[in-house]
């Protein structure tokens, strides 16, 4: 039902939209050889890609290639849009996904360090802290770091994901290059998500250390180490653990405008450029590519938090 | 006789109908007292909110300079007759910042205002009248909420024109969710009190209710939501204009933003420490500020209620 929504808006929305790809292309930055279409061009291509026929053929054929796993060419760079997804992906995936790793650990460990010191200086310290961090968006945090760490400094590159044009010797030199250019979206987004992770895991830390077996445990003399892992923490960590299922819709949302940055070679770049582009079936696989995604994360979160937490399921009946 | 007693002693919450005259007054020194119990950094937070609001308010006498017009030489250093020096055109960058704030804050409470009126209206009849519009709503909310927000709204902000008119429908148009389903839990909660069907059983019409029983208490919550609902906009709206995607006419920082970091070079130059910075401090303190004086409020209504 969702999805189905979903996809009827994915397919309306473009074609609302002002502007169209052949007329575009006359239209921007000067000092550029650019290539107009004669009328009957227009109309081969519009013939070609569909474009042509009434709106509900168009949905119809919309569906039926949907089913079919093909979400069609670009009109712009003529490649299977899967293909550009694909492409595009792992780039984003991989700084998605290592900006949560760095953020859930750091701030749970952070998070549960300042529910353990209560109300002393660090925690409050580290509270405020994390309150501004979080709420400064992400992209204004990146574009400073852009300027100073690598415009300043020059300790990383400005933009991409690789060198281009380099040679390497080794896979080992062709990683450290990828990771020195993932370093700062990483960060940045990281720095944007650890504050949320930080108030999460510090508030169910709380709650849990308030437990009658807390008290158990102390006074049955366990070690701290002991108390603060085996039993703080395994129950605190619940709620953490869903809302990094939960974060990583936001996390590619978040993604597009860092990507944006960095003129990081992901899936948001890619958006944009085809939203400048107005490359319509582009739009359409990548929004609903993101959208998709974004979905399943939610649901294998429902689907985790019910197998870690059985009394979920109990309440539900 | 029990359902009257429990109708007084909840009594004190509701603003009857004859007291309405003074509801206004009341309102002004609840929020007096509100800001008196803000901690340090709240008090903080609405200064700097309220400075850059008057920098909004009074664009023209504040900036020396037009924020459209060239008034110095190209990319000065902040000085003397430009404070914070000058973009590639020779525009007066404080002016530029002033009037950006103009912007940020019309974006800011025009979906606040727009989505948490909206929404609460939406939350009231979907609480109110319950059953299938209930079931419909929140679905349709569902969904939205599960939407992934930034892309969508690059699709539709492209589809509805980057005036900044649009830019507001298409920030409200997500926002409006949050209020909805705010008021929609305490419709519900509120609608299975005493006194409200007492009142209903004295035969008390729809608008009668909401007027007297609800709005009191719903007016709090989403005022605390609209402070939040802001900082969101005004992030988003600097987003999409950093993109490119905003109102091109709208000086606004996020536009600011972009045209700086498209001009060629300027990581190898200094511009970028007053170009850049400024533009970059203005969104963070303003989002910081409202961020601050929201946790506040809400700590305030939730320990009231």
């Amino acid at each position: 039902m969702t999805f189905l929504l979903i996809i009827t808006l994915n397919f309306m929305i473009p074609r609302l939209m002002p502007g169209d790809p052949f007329t575009f292309l006359s239209a921007e930055e000067e000092g550029q050889v650019f290539i107009s279409y004669s009328q009957e061009q227009i109309d081969k291509y519009k013939a070609y890609y569909g474009l042509d026929k009434p709106l509900p053929v168009q949905y119809g054929h919309y569906l039926v290639n949907l089913c079919r796993g093909d979400i069609g060419y670009s009109i712009y760079y003529n490649v299977s849009v899967l293909e550009m997804i694909g492409k595009r992906l792992l780039w984003t995936v991989g700084i998605v996904l290592g900006a949560i790793l760095i953020s859930t650990v750091a701030g749970t460990m952070m998070g549960g360090g300042s529910a353990w010191y209560r109300d002393s200086l660090l925690d409050k310290l580290l509270y405020f802290l994390m309150i501004t961090i979080s709420e400064i968006p992400a992209f204004l945090v990146g574009i400073l770091l852009l300027f100073i760490l690598a415009g300043q400094f020059g300790w990383f590159p400005l933009f991409g994901g690789m060198s281009s044009f380099a040679q390497y010797d080794t896979s080992l030199e062709r990683v450290k290059d990828i990771l020195h250019h993932a370093f700062l979206p990483v960060l940045t987004l990281s720095l944007t998500r650890v504050g949320g992770f930080y108030l999460l895991s510090r508030n169910s830390m709380l709650e849990v250390l308030a437990k009658d077996y807390m008290r158990t445990a102390r006074a049955k003399g366990l070690a701290r180490v002991r108390i603060i892992f085996r039993h703080a923490l395994k129950n605190a960590l619940l709620p953490v653990i869903t809302r990094v299922f939960l974060s990583l819709g936001a996390m590619f949302g978040g993604a597009v405008l860092v990507e944006n940055v960095f003129s990081y070679p992901g899936l948001g770049r890619l958006m944009r450029e085809a939203v400048m582009l107005r490359d319509y079936v582009l739009i359409q696989g990548i929004f609903l590519f993101v959208a998709v995604l974004v979905l399943s994360m939610n649901l294998l979160a429902d689907t985790v938090y019910k197998k870690l937490d059985p009394r979920v399921n109990y309440y539900d009946g | 006789m029990m359902d009257k007693k429990m109708l007084n002693s909840n009594l004190p919450m509701i603003n009857t109908g004859s007291e309405h005259g003074q509801s206004k007054f009341a309102g002004l020194h609840l929020l007096v007292r509100a800001v008196k119990k803000f901690s340090p950094i709240g008090k903080a937070a609405l200064v700097v909110a309220a400075i850059i609001v008057m920098m909004g308010i009074f664009a023209e006498h504040l900036s020396l300079f037009s924020n459209n017009l060239p008034s110095g030489y190209a990319l000065e250093a902040p000085g003397k007759s430009h404070w914070l020096g000058t973009d590639d055109l020779g525009i007066d960058l404080w002016a530029q910042i002033c009037y950006g704030a103009r912007v940020s804050l019309m974006v800011g409470w025009g979906t606040a205002l727009l989505a948490g009126v909206g929404g609460s209206l939406i939350g009231v009849v979907s609480g109110y009248a319950g059953g299938t519009v209930d079931k419909v709503i929140m679905r349709l909310t569902d969904l939205i909420i599960v939407l992934p927000e930034l892309p969508m709204m690059i699709v539709l902000g492209a589809f509805f024109g980057p005036s900044l008119k649009n830019v507001i429908l298409v920030l409200a148009l997500f926002s409006w969710t949050e209020p909805a389903r705010i008021v929609r839990s305490k419709i519900l909660s509120i609608k299975q009190e005493h006194y409200v069907r007492a009142a209903k059983s004295y035969g008390a019409g729809v608008w009668h209710l909401i007027r007297v029983h609800f709005l009191p208490s719903l007016l709090p919550l989403v005022l605390v939501s609209m402070i939040r609902l802001m900082g969101r906009a005004i992030v988003a709206e600097a987003g999409l204009a950093f993109l490119g995607l905003g109102d091109p006419l709208s000086k606004s920082w996020g536009l600011i933003l972009n045209h700086a970091i498209n001009f060629k070079g300027i990581y190898f130059t200094e511009f970028w420490k007053w170009w850049v910075v400024s533009p970059i401090t203005a969104i963070s303190l303003m989002v910081v500020s409202i961020a601050f004086i929201g946790r506040e409020l809400e700590k305030l209504v939730n320990s009231k209620m």
